[in-house]
Parts: structure tokens; C-alpha cells; sequence
């Protein structure tokens, strides 16, 4: 059937692709082409039917066609309910039961295995971790002692500068007029203190040498 | 299931009779099909059959398996006019209006000429010749 078709190629109609030798298939006559003389002034003969037959074929139909659409409606509701409960959806809520139950019994298996990894896993951490914290607390411990020596003697230093106390004081100011401190003095890159009109310390003899140390 | 009331309007899929046999000799098979397909097309399933040539003993016999119309039905399938006469005939669908106008029209008009004769001098004749 399909090798004879004949198809509608650039609004020609009636031509085939497929070369063949028996009788060519007629789809329709030629749009433009005029009417047939024998058809030129044809009426087309109207079958007559009585009105009461009218009305009796339709009531048949409208009957007919009703009781089928009642009766698809209630086939489809019948195909339902034997989905829910017929055999193959009971084998079928079976094998389904059955293969839930076997998963879960997977899954069970599954997470005790991982589990019990997880445990040991969380042990060696936990150990490690013990192991940090004393490691840091000893830790702090040092750090806190050297803190405390470093500490002891930083104030042992302030304590031996001399600071003048409220008893001193008049000691103090009647020792510092007597002694009278001049820093009119050069100072060089080594420390040579130059009190004088001297630039150069070799020119200074050995003993009046002053030099200032740095603590 | 998303919507309980299927559509009916879009039929894919029909219960028809597709022609098979040789020359004068028609047999049909009750088919049911895509619509788009032709008669030596793809089969969905074959639901029964139907033979248009009386037998020896002046019967035309005619086999359906209705559980499964039935199922197709469910489906939303369609039905052609020939197929749903057998099954209104048969008892599972109700009477198709045609086979109660043709049987009216029998009644009142002469027969006609038939190319399928009953075999005569086996069975009693009809007495109808257009049955």
C-alpha cells in the first residue's frame, strides 16, 4: 500500500517516488483542472427520511451512545479495583514485601558495620586528643614557670636599682648637690666618652680613657 | 492514579476487524489496534474473529474473548461499528441502533442481488436472503 502512495512534490500531485510498474494510485483530481462535463450539472440525489425515523434513530443513538459511556466508565472502575486486589497485585505486594524486608536487613547489617568503625575510629581520636591536651597543658605549665622566674627576675633587677624612699630623700638631694654630674661630653660609635677639645681617643692617654657600657 | 475519569475523546487505540483470506473469501480477525495503523500493520493483540461466510450449517461464526474486550475497553479503547453489531449481537454490549435499523429496513424494502449465497440443499433456506 505504502509503495503505491503517491505524494505532493512542489503542489503536483499524483506523482510517485518509487518507480513501479502496475497502474498508478489516484489520490484526487488536479486543483486547477475544471469539472467533468458528465458532472458539470449533476445534482447530487438527498436520501429523504421521514421525520419520526429521524427522531426514532436518534433516540437509538443517544440511548446507545450513553449506555457505553456508562459502561467504559464502569469498566475502568472495575480495571482498578482489580489492580488493587487482583493476583498479580498480590504476588506483586508480595515480592514487594519481601524485598523490603531483605533491604532492610541490609541496611541493618550495613550500619553495624559502619558502626563499629566509627567506634574504633572515635577511640583512637578521643586518645589522640587526651594525648594533646595533656601534651598542652604541660605545656602551659612550663611556659607559666619560665613566665614566673623570667618575672622573679625582672623585679629582683628593679629592686636593686636604688630608688630614693621618703626617708632618703633629704640624703639624697644633699648627696646630689655635692656631686655634681656634667654631660657636657661627646660620645663616640664605641662608647669613648670625650669630655675635652679631643676628637681622636688615641690622643687621650690609657688611665683617663672613659668609657660608657651599655647593661 | 492522577485523574479516575480517563478521556475517551483521544482514542489511540481500536477494536476493529482486519480483513484477512484470499479472493472471494473474506475472513476477519478482531483486532485491536493503533488507529493510525493499516490492516497488515502492527497487531496489539488479536481479540477474536469473524467469518463472513456461512458454514455447512448456515451459520457465521463468530469467536471473542471478552475478558480481554473488556480490558482494551478499561484502556479507552475505541470500538468500529462492525465490531460493536458482533458484540451487541452477542450479548456483552447493548443492541447497536444499525442492527435495528437494518432490521427495519429489511423488513420493508424487496432484496437485493448478494454475492455471498447460502449454500442451498444442506441446511433450510433463509428467509431472508439480505441476512
Amino acid at each position: 500500500m505504502f509503495a503505491r502512495s503517491s505524494s505532493r512534490i512542489f503542489n503536483v500531485i499524483n506523482i510517485s517516488c518509487i518507480q513501479s510498474r502496475s497502474a498508478r494510485a489516484w489520490v484526487r483530481k488536479p486543483l486547477g483542472s475544471p469539472m467533468a462535463k458528465s458532472k458539470m450539472f449533476r445534482i447530487a440525489p438527498k436520501k429523504f427520511i421521514p421525520a419520526d425515523e429521524k427522531a426514532e434513530v436518534k433516540r437509538l443513538y443517544d440511548n446507545y451512545f450513553h449506555q457505553m459511556k456508562s459502561l467504559r466508565h464502569y469498566f475502568f472502575e472495575q480495571s482498578l479495583e482489580q489492580a488493587e486486589s487482583g493476583e498479580v497485585a498480590q504476588m506483586k505486594h508480595r515480592l514487594e514485601e519481601e524485598e523490603h524486608i531483605r533491604l532492610m536487613e541490609e541496611n541493618r547489617l550495613e550500619n553495624e558495620k559502619t558502626a563499629k568503625l566509627r567506634e574504633e575510629k572515635l577511640k583512637i581520636q578521643a586518645e589522640k586528643t587526651r594525648e594533646n591536651i595533656l601534651a598542652s597543658l604541660i605545656n602551659k605549665e612550663e611556659e607559666t614557670r619560665l613566665y614566673e622566674i623570667q618575672i622573679e627576675a625582672f623585679l629582683e633587677k628593679q629592686k636593686a636599682t636604688p630608688f630614693i624612699q621618703a626617708e632618703n630623700i633629704e640624703k639624697a638631694i644633699e648627696e646630689a648637690l655635692a656631686n655634681p654630674v656634667d654631660f657636657n661630653f661627646a660620645i663616640d660609635l664605641d662608647g669613648y666618652v670625650y669630655r675635652g677639645r679631643e676628637t681622636a681617643i688615641e690622643k687621650i692617654p690609657e688611665e683617663e680613657r672613659e668609657r660608657l657600657r651599655s647593661n | 492514579m492522577a485523574s479516575a475519569i480517563p478521556t475517551f475523546t483521544k482514542i489511540g487505540k481500536v477494536i476493529r476487524l482486519n480483513k484477512h483470506g484470499c479472493t472471494n473469501r473474506p475472513f476477519y480477525h478482531i483486532v485491536v489496534q493503533k488507529t493510525r495503523d493499516n490492516f497488515d500493520g502492527p497487531v496489539i493483540e488479536q481479540v477474536g474473529s469473524y467469518d463472513a461466510m456461512p458454514n455447512s450449517q448456515n451459520e457465521k461464526l463468530v469467536a471473542v474473548n471478552f475478558e480481554r474486550v473488556q480490558y482494551w475497553l478499561a484502556q479507552g479503547a475505541g470500538i468500529s461499528n462492525p465490531v460493536a453489531q458482533l458484540l451487541g449481537l452477542s450479548g456483552f454490549l447493548p443492541n447497536h441502533p444499525q442492527t435495528l435499523i437494518q432490521s427495519w429496513k429489511n423488513r420493508r424494502e424487496p432484496p437485493r442481488e448478494r454475492k455471498l449465497q447460502p449454500i442451498k440443499g444442506i441446511a433450510p433456506p433463509l428467509d431472508n436472503p439480505k441476512i
